[in-house]
């Protein structure tokens, strides 16, 4: 209790806090259809290939998190063919491709300029901590883009990460409802970047779904078990970033991991529970 | 006389000099039933993927109650059809209780969130067409591949369509179990007018239920209306001079036993 009052008095932590919520809601409301989709690796994609957005900015003078924005958005896009099959590759192999030659431009792009005002060790591994006032309204500007896409379009995606070619036998435009979906994971993604970077987002966007997935029996089980995974990972990764003093991103992550553990071991002893019940 | 159901009219698919479907001519009225058949790579998936608007063709035009299947009437039109694809083992893996997957075959599911999506009632009415109403709450990655196919044909059937396409929706399923299936089919073309066109391969299985079968090779061959023989041409037409014809009646069992090199079709 000593420890939740100290941390709620700190004013640091808790500037810190909202924002980390609403990350926290809106990755658990998209991680269900990133795993339906199996986007994973679209993720990894996406956050990697944002340091060439980085690069961009920061060469060209742009502002920070716009440029970043539109370069997620264009590297979503541009996935659709290699997440979809409709690539003459393996599907992962366009995804491995883009994001590792977009994130040696942000690399080589950094190279050319003494410019490093640019905090990249917090784009790389994230601190929401440093967040500033403009970041959290673009936080919120993010968010209610990402769980407006998924209040109108959430059944739309999820019926067609079931049977896609029935969907569309409907007449609903999938690849148009494709587009839509890669682009709120790409805004997503940047959404998360703040809490854990560019190299632990994926941790966020994919562990509080495939918690869920153990459990859940349908959309709204899944989103509610995913939702408080979520939450709980947040809250208890950042106390223990500010009891530990560890970086909070990382805790996160760990803290959700811990979860994403205790989830598949319950499952595994409910399985083999009704294994054992149906021998007798 | 009343509007067909569906209108094929001069229907190709693919480059002129080798076309996967050639002028296919086809009239459908409501309740009318009809089968499919022809050898692999015949086009008859390529075909039902015309009908439901998934593949467009290369000249000709699709005709669904009357109206001209075009991009802005796509919605309204195929919001009437039910379509069953072929099975594939990759497909289907989402966390989700056979309920929830019949639901989804409701044209109210696409709706946004704060909607209903569908009512519990056309649900249960849809699992119970299809023997699966005890399976309700069942994990549908956990189910057998005739319950899961079984489970993908009462979401086609959830909106109860005017026109079913089904692409070998047999497979998977016992031999119990697909003449239930076909048994149903025809009951719904009966009492609740539904026009039904089933791509099957087993002719032998089909031609005591549905009301015409049609003989598929790229172009259709044939178009036998029950009780009528195919000809014997029709058949070396379509699966090539190596195929045997055999008749027999249903309590022919012995039959199949024919010399491996050949193909064989059945007819009654």
């Amino acid at each position: 209790m000593e420890l939740i009052s100290h941390f709620l008095s700190s004013e640091v932590m808790r500037s810190a806090l909202v924002p980390a919520l609403l990350i926290a809601i809106t990755t658990a409301s998209i991680s269900v259809m990133i795993l339906a989709h199996r986007l994973s690796f679209l993720v990894v994609g996406v956050s990697h290939a944002s340091l060439a957005g980085l690069g961009l900015a920061v060469v060209l003078s742009l502002p920070l998190l716009p440029t970043v924005t539109v370069t997620a958005l264009a590297v979503g896009w541009l996935l659709i063919p290699s997440t979809t099959g409709n690539l003459r590759l393996n599907n992962d192999a366009g995804t491995g491709l883009l994001f590792a030659g977009a994130m040696a431009l942000g690399i080589v792009l950094l190279s050319t300029t003494n410019r490093y005002q640019v905090d990249l060790f917090g784009w790389l591994f994230g601190n929401i901590l440093t967040i500033s006032h403009r970041d959290v309204v673009w936080l919120y500007v993010a968010a209610i883009a990402v769980l407006g896409g998924l209040l109108l379009s959430a059944r739309v995606w999820w019926a067609i990460a079931f049977d896609a070619t029935a969907v569309a036998a409907s007449g609903i435009s999938v690849s148009g409802y494709r587009f839509i979906l890669h682009g709120v994971v790409a805004l997503a993604v940047i959404l998360c970047v703040k809490l854990a970077g560019i190299v632990l987002t994926t941790g966020l966007m994919v562990l509080p779904a495939a918690c869920a997935w153990f459990w859940g029996r349908s959309l709204g089980t899944l989103w509610a078990i995913s939702l408080g995974v979520s939450l709980s990972g947040t809250l208890v990764g950042l106390l223990v970033s500010y009891a530990f003093n560890w970086p909070s991103g990382a805790t996160v992550v760990l803290a959700l991991c811990i979860l994403f553990v205790f989830s598949a071991m319950g499952a595994w002893i409910k399985q083999s529970g009704q294994h054992r019940r149906q021998r007798v | 006389m009343n509007t067909p159901v569906l209108q094929l009219s001069g229907i190709s698919v693919g480059p002129a000099h080798a076309p996967f479907l050639q002028d296919i001519n086809l009239e459908l009225e409501a309740g009318h039933f009809l089968g499919i058949v022809g050898p692999n790579g015949a086009g008859k998936s390529t075909l039902l993927s015309v009908i439901a608007g998934l593949i467009e063709p290369a000249s000709g035009h699709v005709d669904l109650f009357g109206h001209c299947l075009k991009r802005f009437n796509r919605r309204r039109l195929l919001q009437r059809v039910g379509f069953l694809s072929q099975l594939h083992d990759d497909q289907l893996q989402l966390p989700i209780s056979v309920r929830h997957a019949v639901a989804m075959g409701d044209t109210r599911y696409a709706s946004p969130l704060w909607r209903r999506p569908s009512s519990q009632q056309d649900v249960l009415w849809a699992m119970e067409q299809v023997d699966i109403a005890d399976l309700g709450d069942r994990d549908f990655r956990q189910l057998s591949g005739g319950q899961r196919q079984r489970v993908r044909l009462a979401k086609a059937l959830i909106s109860r369509p005017e026109l079913l396409l089904l692409d070998e929706p047999s497979a998977a399923l016992d031999p119990s179990a697909q003449k239930r299936l076909y048994h149903l089919l025809r009951r719904l073309c009966d009492e609740n007018q539904m026009a039904i066109v089933m791509v099957e391969h087993d002719i032998a299985a089909i031609t005591g239920h549905v009301d015409s079968v049609a003989c598929l090779n790229r172009r259709i061959h044939y178009h036998a209306m029950k009780g009528e023989q195919i000809p014997e041409d029709i058949w070396h037409a379509m699966y090539g001079e190596h195929m045997h014809v055999i008749a027999h009646d249903t309590r022919c069992i012995g039959c199949v036993a024919e010399p491996p090199a050949s193909s064989t079709a059945h007819r009654h």
